[in-house]
């Protein structure tokens, strides 16, 4: 393919075989062996119209979407291949098709990323086996599907990758990736070429060509549909002149692949050929944007970021307890509040002696990117620790860290260019950290020279020049900030965990800002600190003021009406204080006692009265004597319905927040366990509606019984492995569709048959006490008041 | 298509949630502020598209027949079928499910608000192409798993429909539908004038069996 002209794509198929006698709702890919004269006969019209590379009909023959059609997904593909080798003839390239797998990936569907890859490895193999020239993954929505798409054929065949994805004209696509972050993470990924297709025309697509532009350099692709279909009919009705008028709009903008989606056919591709610029395109030079992202929201090169440096274990027992729980709830919520207070990137570490860190790590970056929006810095020493989290993150992450001793870089960079991300470079080596800041330098320049070998380019490494304890090395400071000016100059970017500077000294807070305030004065770009702490966060809104580019100064007099000064003496610093967890509002208003708080919901009264009451007594007598009393009321109210689900949740939201107190407390003389019984709840297979389910489990929970969550969709298998293992004694199952009720009855059967030892509630929309006795329950639990009532009968 | 979500019924929301009588200021004050959220989230979305109905039931130019007595009742003397698809979107999902890590009391409010927003979208809708096919008329809306129509069947509406395409929607492999906060349905267009449009009996509704309106001899407002 010649890098200086526009290679002509095909243009749209699944109408077309309609057209030809396909019927609408029927997988077009199996006319690849039924009908393949025709398909054959619409990709030669296209090879004449002027298509130099031919997409096969294979976009729906993965596993799912051919399920029950009477072939396999090998079968489809070679002989889409085959088809469209046999239209494509000498001189036009045969590109493996390969749309969405039809099925959403986790959190939002049931779908998981293995799942997807292995979907995608078997057309993969099945297509290059058959002779495709390079693959397309196209019409796609969801980045992390892309990316277990483009690994597949990274790992397993030699395919030239191209993707290309679908966009709304807000820039997003359904799933609400933006252009952005698509184009930082597959470019990262090394695919060949990307761009757009399918939903829009030319016209609407035009912006988001110039934005794509900007924040990558490879060949752009762009396969439009023809305008908007007419709804009733689905018929387009925009011209071939009118498309390819358009089209010539886009081509400067750094297209080098041009073709067309729905609606188009072969006339599109012969007067698109017809548009084609004459000669050689000339070079362009672009600047491209970077930065770090997740699959919602960038990070960008060039301005100040704050790294929240909370999620980490060391020297924090309740983040320690809940590490070793698997209480993930607890890690979100410190996520959260940092990404509220104006964190731009996480840094995650979980490293815990005898904990398995590789696991966790994945549990961890999962739970944290379906709840929140900023990209990660993945911390670890362990290579495998740090590509099992590269791998399970949707975007370009961060990697804290390497350093200048040769066996890191050579461990740690391959994985940071293989799944695109950017690194941490801690200016330290086998000689520990130089006193000199020269000795940093030469060590920042020993990393950066490493990187650029394998092929990380020196904006993506982010030099750590080290904060040394002031107290003990009082001569340090001074040089870290010669150091930072110094690698500045590299063209490197910069990072600085700040807080270690004041260490051992009173007030440490005014010696940490002074110093994070010089730092960022110095070129630091990317200071690692606690986004909670209103003097640091003032300090970086400040400089941004300073340094002009906070206009008018506006974020920072927002911030200071936000967080108005602390009185002077007696404040509770609050870098330590515990994640509130269910923050959201309306908790004002006093309370005349804990129990009081309780039953009107009243979070934050809820945390006061609760640390009040702890003077007096123990933790065990706040929940027996108090709590518990308090959602009785609640509990009683709401069968005589004078207090609705609403009003029981708000309760039990506010409990939880009292217990995150009592556990707290905990934590920090460890080995009591506030638990009066474990309950394991799941919906069934098959069934994705777990909202009820959830309802339940914090009902549960803020009666003081430790929940086992299996989640929803849950093999019977599964849940009775973790009864056993676990000793349960009551299985809450739930399920909300008629069609998930016979997956019910096969977990109980499952159970029974395992001999577990515990009784079986059931719930659910449809479920009915009739139904629930027929599949072999002990309970029937109509709402989430009735199953604590029964885990009180079945537990105490 | 896509369209803008304004003005949540609330009479159905709290009908969901099971609340009896004037909601409090407190519940008020909650259900404005996640109304807010929701509004801001959804991105609904239609699609829709037209079919002749052959003497078999069968929708012509597709190999699709909706089975069970129910919806041959329902599309009873109609010639032709729309087949319409809703979605609140993939950020409402997100939405309500980042909401339950963060406050259950939250989720379960915009969770009943979705529920009624949905359906508060197909209403509209409904309304639109009951004016555009005037003066044939309109049955109401009829969606498989309603009485002996299987919900299996979605497969094949969605297929038809390209509701991944059209509007992000996808299907569990046990056919349920992703984004939750969705509809897919048939509706009858009829020459005739004179007999009043068929609705779902209450019979038909997957919840009859365990129906606290029923059980109070009421009913609730779908019917």
């Amino acid at each position: 393919m010649n890098p200086s002209e526009i290679t002509l794509l095909d243009g749209g198929t699944g109408t077309l075989l309609q057209a030809a006698g396909l019927p609408l709702g029927e997988l077009p890919d199996t006319w690849n062996l039924t009908h393949p004269q025709q398909v054959i006969a619409l990709q030669r019209q296209y090879v004449q119209a002027g298509s130099r590379v031919l997409y096969t009909n294979t976009f729906g023959a993965n596993r799912f979407k051919a399920a029950g059609c009477g072939y396999t997904v090998e079968e489809l593909v070679t002989a889409g291949v085959r088809c469209a080798r046999e239209a494509a003839g000498p001189g036009c390239e045969v590109a493996l098709d390969i749309g969405p797998i039809g099925q959403l990936m986790e959190p939002l569907g049931p779908l998981s990323f293995d799942e997807a890859y292995e979907t995608f490895r078997q057309m993969l193999t099945a297509g290059e086996a058959a002779g495709a020239d390079r693959v397309i993954f196209e019409t796609m929505s969801d980045l992390q599907e892309v990316r277990a798409a483009v690994l597949a054929a990274r790992e397993n065949t030699r395919l030239p990758v191209w993707v290309t994805m679908t966009f709304e004209a807000s820039g997003r696509t359904f799933l609400g990736v933006p252009v952005s972050a698509m184009a930082l993470t597959l470019t990262g990924l090394g695919v060949e070429a990307l761009g757009f297709n399918c939903s829009l025309g030319p016209k609407e697509l035009l912006p988001l060509v110039r934005e794509l532009r900007s924040w990558t350099p490879l060949p752009l692709i762009l396969k439009p549909n023809a305008g908007l279909p007419d709804p009733a009919t689905g018929e387009y009705r925009m011209t071939p002149e009118e498309f390819c008028r358009d089209m010539e709009e886009a081509f400067p903008c750094g297209i080098r692949m041009a073709g067309g989606c729905c609606g188009t056919t072969p006339d599109f591709i012969r007067e698109l050929a017809r548009h084609l610029p004459r000669g050689p395109l000339p070079l362009e030079l672009i600047s491209s944007r970077g930065g770090l992202c997740s699959g919602r929201r960038v990070a960008e090169d060039g301005r100040l970021r704050i790294v929240g440096e909370r999620i980490n274990p060391t020297g924090k027992k309740r983040l320690q307890q809940a590490l070793r729980e698997n209480d993930l709830d607890y890690i979100v919520a410190l996520g959260l509040q940092q990404q509220e207070a104006g964190a731009d990137i996480l840094d995650v570490n979980v490293g815990l002696p005898g904990l398995d860190e590789k696991a966790m790590m994945v549990r961890v970056i999962q739970a944290l990117q379906a709840n929140l929006d900023l990209p990660l810095q993945i911390d670890s020493s362990d290579p495998e620790v740090i590509e099992a989290g590269l791998r399970t993150f949707c975007g370009r992450a961060l990697v804290n860290s390497v350093n200048g001793k040769e066996e890191v870089l050579n461990a740690i960079l391959p994985l940071c260019r293989k799944y695109g991300a950017a690194v941490v470079g801690l200016c330290l080596d086998e000689n520990g950290i130089p006193e000199s800041w020269q000795g940093r330098v030469e060590i920042a320049r020993r990393i950066v020279e490493a990187a650029e070998r394998y092929g990380i380019p020196r904006q993506d490494v982010y030099i750590d020049c080290l904060t040394l304890t002031v107290s003990a090395q009082q001569s340090q400071a001074l040089e870290t900030l010669r150091a930072l000016m110094a690698v500045k100059r590299m063209g490197v970017q910069t990072t600085l965990g700040v807080s270690n500077i004041s260490f051992g000294m009173p007030e440490r807070e005014i010696l940490t800002v002074s110093f994070l305030t010089q730092a960022l004065a110095a070129g630091l770009d990317c200071p690692i600190v606690n986004p909670n702490s209103p003097a640091i966060r003032k300090a970086i809104a400040a400089f941004r003021v300073l340094c002009g580019a906070d206009e008018g100064g506006e974020q920072y007099i927002q911030l200071c009406a936000a967080l108005p000064a602390a009185p002077a003496a007696g404040a509770p610093a609050s870098s330590g204080a515990a994640p509130a967890r269910p923050a959201s509002g309306g908790s004002s208003g006093a309370a005349d006692s804990l129990e009081d708080a309780i039953f009107r919901g009243l979070g934050a009264e809820v945390v006061r009265l609760t640390g009040e009451a702890l003077a007096g007594q123990s933790e065990m007598e706040i929940i027996e004597q108090r709590m518990i009393p308090a959602l009785n009321r609640v509990g009683d109210a709401y069968e005589r319905q004078e207090l609705f689900l609403p009003q029981l949740l708000r309760s039990a939201q506010a409990a939880s927040q009292g217990f995150e107190v009592l556990k707290s407390r905990l934590a920090q003389h460890a080995g009591e366990s506030l638990s009066r019984g474990k309950i394991l709840l799941a919906t069934v297979q098959g069934d994705i509606h777990d909202i009820g389910k959830n309802i339940v489990r914090v009902v549960l929970e803020n009666y003081g019984y430790s929940v086992t969550d299996l989640g929803r969709d849950v093999p019977p298998e599964t849940i009775v492995e973790a009864v056993l293992r676990e000793k349960i004694r009551l299985v809450g199952l739930s399920a909300l569709m008629t069609t998930t009720l016979p997956s019910m009855e096969k977990t109980i059967r499952a159970l029974r048959d395992a001999g577990a030892d515990c009784k079986i509630m059931v719930g659910g929309a449809v479920l009915t006490p009739e139904y629930a006795r027929q599949i072999g329950a002990d309970y029937y639990a109509r709402d989430a008041k009735r199953s604590a009532d029964i885990a009180r009968e079945v537990l105490g | 298509m896509e369209r803008k979500l304004t003005g949540i019924p609330r009479a159905e929301a709290l009908r969901y949630l099971g609340v009896r009588g004037e909601p409090d200021a407190r519940l008020t004050a909650d259900l404005d502020r996640c109304e807010a959220q929701l509004c801001a989230a959804a991105v609904p979305r239609v699609c829709w598209r037209s079919f002749a109905r052959e003497a078999d039931g069968t929708l012509t130019g597709t190999s699709f027949r909706p089975g069970g007595e129910a919806i041959a009742r329902h599309l009873a003397g109609c010639g032709q079928v729309l087949l319409m698809a809703a979605t609140l979107g993939a950020e409402t999902e997100r939405l309500i499910r980042r909401a339950q890590v963060r406050s259950m009391a939250d989720a379960a409010l915009l969770d009943a608000l979705a529920s009624a927003a949905v359906e508060n979208v197909c209403d509209r809708f409904c309304e639109e192409l009951a004016a555009r096919f005037s003066p044939q008329r309109l049955t109401s809306r009829f969606s498989p798993g309603y009485g002996d129509f299987p919900l299996s069947q979605q497969r094949e509406v969605c297929r038809i429909l390209n509701v991944q395409r059209m509007l992000g929607m996808t299907l569990t492999p046990g056919g349920l539908m992703i984004p939750q906060k969705s509809v897919t349905a048939l509706i009858g267009v009829s020459d005739s004038e004179a007999p009043s449009p068929a609705r779902p009996r209450c019979a038909d509704c997957p919840a009859a069996g365990n129906c606290r309106y029923r059980k109070e001899d009421t009913f609730c407002e779908s019917i």
